[in-house]
């Protein structure tokens, strides 16, 4: 195990955006996060790298709770939406990730092969487009060292034959061992791509496990069904 | 292979990058050309007709020192630059990884918040250097007219200048983290600038707490330092206002920490700072750099007023916006708190602007009590003050000696030349750097 996070809980307010999460990570496992919108994950996400104060709850890894600082240690987040250093270039931007987050010089031709982003290096990332700055940001989260990848929606905004090949390179990426955590609305996508989902909804886990793990589990919650993909047990757990 | 080059370097060219390409930096730059220009261009005219220029008679004294007839208007663009176009160029800087989500993979890496700000900081201070171009540039105009330059009050000059562009560095950062918008920050941090006015005029026309509040905002301190005055207690209640500032953006720019510990942290930092600038203003050393000595008594009345041991004090019953306070204050008061630390002043009236008093009987009385010997006297002037010490302390008034007067520097001269650089050549070489470095930067 990668590490495990401990009734995790964060309110907005009245609003309980998480409650009592828990749930493990292993290591090099492909891992989805999937939940509607509203769901939590971002919300999860952040708290687990850091960037958000949670009101309760704990990442463990080798027998004991990770501090705040102590989780860049272990994973690196990607969000969604955002357009880090927006008058750089991208080249700059992998650079400045190699430099400053202590990334891997050694990936860096390859990520930039692997996604492409050979035209796009000259262009400062604010004049990107949506997908663009998707496949930089990939690029700039794969550039890092820790062992496990917290990827925000990784194929919001890609076109099919882009998002085809970001799967490629994030499972070449996995099969070095890396362990990758996507947050992933559309449930398809997630099925074609995870080995291991935890499923989110209204700031709960409502299951973990593989597809056939999951089914079952939705199964013991209505005997009369059996489930054979991931939208039906989805919708049966939430 | 991980770099080898510490994230801190990684950060300052970051920042450096930011800077660059930061439009609000280049419009700064830009608007110090022609506001120097403005500023230089008239001081010089002003002081060359003072001189004697197109026939008019030539003055003499402390009007024709260049420190308060050419560089403390010149370099008044600084403290224009600094109130209302560097906070745009700091919120930028601060506020911009926020805004863009860049703060959210830099917190993963981590570098302490503080080595962060410091970061940003150190970047606005070299960024702000070199806007201070254009009126560090007028110094070599005026040589160049056969101007006499005295080194000591420019750089005390400078470093006022310098000293106030840190507190609005240390305030816009503090509001870029506090903010979740830099339009929010920009309006808090000119709304801080105009309540730093309303207590200088609160000051002037209530006296008492107000006026010592008002002695230590940034208006003060750069009036303080266009005087050729350095003083050690303004100096450091403002480096500890500078750096409270941004320990308060380091910790409103840990997104991770909760706010109410963030809250309690603040609350920290408040009041380390107000008891830091609570003791500074016990420190009394002052260095007067003005070539005129416009702080000062003349060296012979200092070392005649060092002799006296005895504890004065002095009552002055004027109004706060009676003029003759503020001839006594200026001329006298603050000259002899210099020499005499433990002065102690008590102004007394019942109003602020005294009109109404003037029949009032003691209106207008200065009382004066060394050692327990007492003297009233009404006159405001430097010489009434010293006569009356003097005179208690049962002294000799040290013999005149015209050697010591400052006869100024008299210089008529136009300002030749000036006009192309700062309205044309500046704006020029601005903008060309700024087109070129933004394409080589992006």
């Amino acid at each position: 195990m990668l590490f495990e996070v401990n009734g995790l809980s964060k309110r907005f307010g009245q609003i309980a955006a998480l409650s009592d999460v828990s749930f493990h990570v292993r290591p090099g496992e492909l891992l989805g996060l999937i939940g509607p919108n509203g769901a939590g994950k971002s919300t999860l996400f952040e708290c687990l790298a850091g960037v958000m104060p949670s009101d309760t709850g704990a990442i463990r890894a080798g027998g004991r709770a990770l501090r705040s600082r102590e989780r860049s240690s272990i994973l690196f987040y990607v969000p969604d939406g955002i357009a880090p250093w927006p008058a750089q270039a991208v080249g700059w931007a992998l650079d400045f990730t190699v430099g400053f987050l202590r990334g891997r010089a050694d990936l860096r031709d390859e990520v930039v092969d692997q996604l492409a982003l050979a035209p796009l290096l000259d262009q400062p990332i604010g004049t990107l487009s949506k997908g663009q700055r998707k496949r930089a940001l990939l690029g700039i989260g794969l550039l890092t060292h820790q062992p496990a990848l917290l990827i925000d929606e990784p194929f919001d905004g890609l076109d099919l034959r882009q998002a085809r090949d970001i799967a490629a390179a994030l499972r070449a990426h996995a099969a070095r061992g890396r362990t990758l955590f996507l947050s992933i609305h559309q449930i398809s996508d997630a099925a074609r791509f995870c080995d291991r989902f935890i499923l989110l909804s209204g700031g709960r886990v409502c299951g973990e496990g593989t597809v056939t793990e999951l089914a079952a589990l939705a199964a013991a919650h209505d005997n009369s069904k059996t489930y054979d993909n991931l939208e039906e047990v989805f919708l049966a757990l939430t | 292979m991980p770099s080898r080059r510490p994230p801190f370097l990684w950060l300052l060219d970051k920042e450096c990058r930011e800077l660059i390409v930061s439009r609000s930096w280049w419009v700064l730059l830009l608007g110090m050309g022609p506001l120097v220009g403005v500023s230089f261009i008239s001081a010089v005219h002003t002081y060359a007709e003072v001189s004697g220029l197109n026939g008019t008679s030539a003055g003499v004294g402390e009007a024709l020192s260049p420190l308060t007839g050419v560089w403390a208007p010149t370099f008044s663009a600084c403290e224009l630059a600094a109130v209302f176009l560097l906070p745009f160029v700091a919120i930028r800087l601060v506020a911009g990884d926020r805004q863009s989500g860049a703060l959210k993979l830099e917190l993963q890496q981590g570098t302490s918040s503080f080595a962060r700000i410091t970061a940003k900081a150190l970047v606005l201070t070299a960024g702000w250097l070199i806007a201070m171009l254009p009126p560090l540039s007028s110094i070599l105009l005026w040589k160049g007219y056969g101007g006499s330059v005295y080194p000591p009050e420019l750089a005390t000059l400078a470093m006022g200048h310098v000293l106030n562009a840190g507190l609005t560095i240390g305030l816009a950062a503090a509001m870029s983290a506090l903010t979740e918008h830099p339009s929010t920050a920009a309006i808090l941090t000119l709304a801080v600038t105009v309540g730093t006015w309303i207590v200088n005029f609160f000051g002037a026309i209530q006296g008492g707490w107000w006026e010592r509040a008002a002695g230590y905002t940034p208006a003060a301190m750069v009036a303080e330092f266009q005087h050729g005055l350095a003083r050690l207690d303004t100096t450091l209640a403002a480096l500890v206002l500078i750096a409270a500032g941004l320990a308060l953006a380091a910790i409103w720019m840990r997104l991770g920490v909760g706010v109410q510990r963030r809250v309690y942290e603040s609350a920290a930092v408040g009041v380390v700072a107000a008891a830091a600038i609570l003791a500074c203003t016990l420190l009394t050393p002052s260095w007067d750099a003005s070539e005129s000595r416009a702080n000062s008594f003349s060296r012979p009345d200092e070392r005649v007023l060092r002799r006296i041991h005895a504890p004065l004090s002095i009552e002055v019953h004027l109004a706060p916006e009676d003029p003759r306070r503020l001839d006594l204050e200026h001329h006298a008061l603050s000259k002899l708190r210099r020499i005499m630390p433990n002065l102690q002043v008590r102004y007394i009236s019942s109003t602020s602007i005294g009109l109404f008093e003037q029949t009032r009987a003691g209106y207008g009385e200065i009382w004066y009590d060394l050692g327990g010997r007492r003297a009233m006297s009404r006159v405001t002037s430097a010489e009434g003050v010293l006569e009356e010490i003097y005179s208690l302390a049962g002294v000799t008034p040290p013999a005149e000696n015209d050697e010591t007067i400052f006869r100024g520097h008299p210089l008529a001269a136009p300002a030749n030349g000036a006009g192309v650089i700062f309205y044309a050549v500046w704006p020029g070489l601005v903008l060309v750097s700024g087109i070129l470095a933004r394409r080589r930067f992006k």
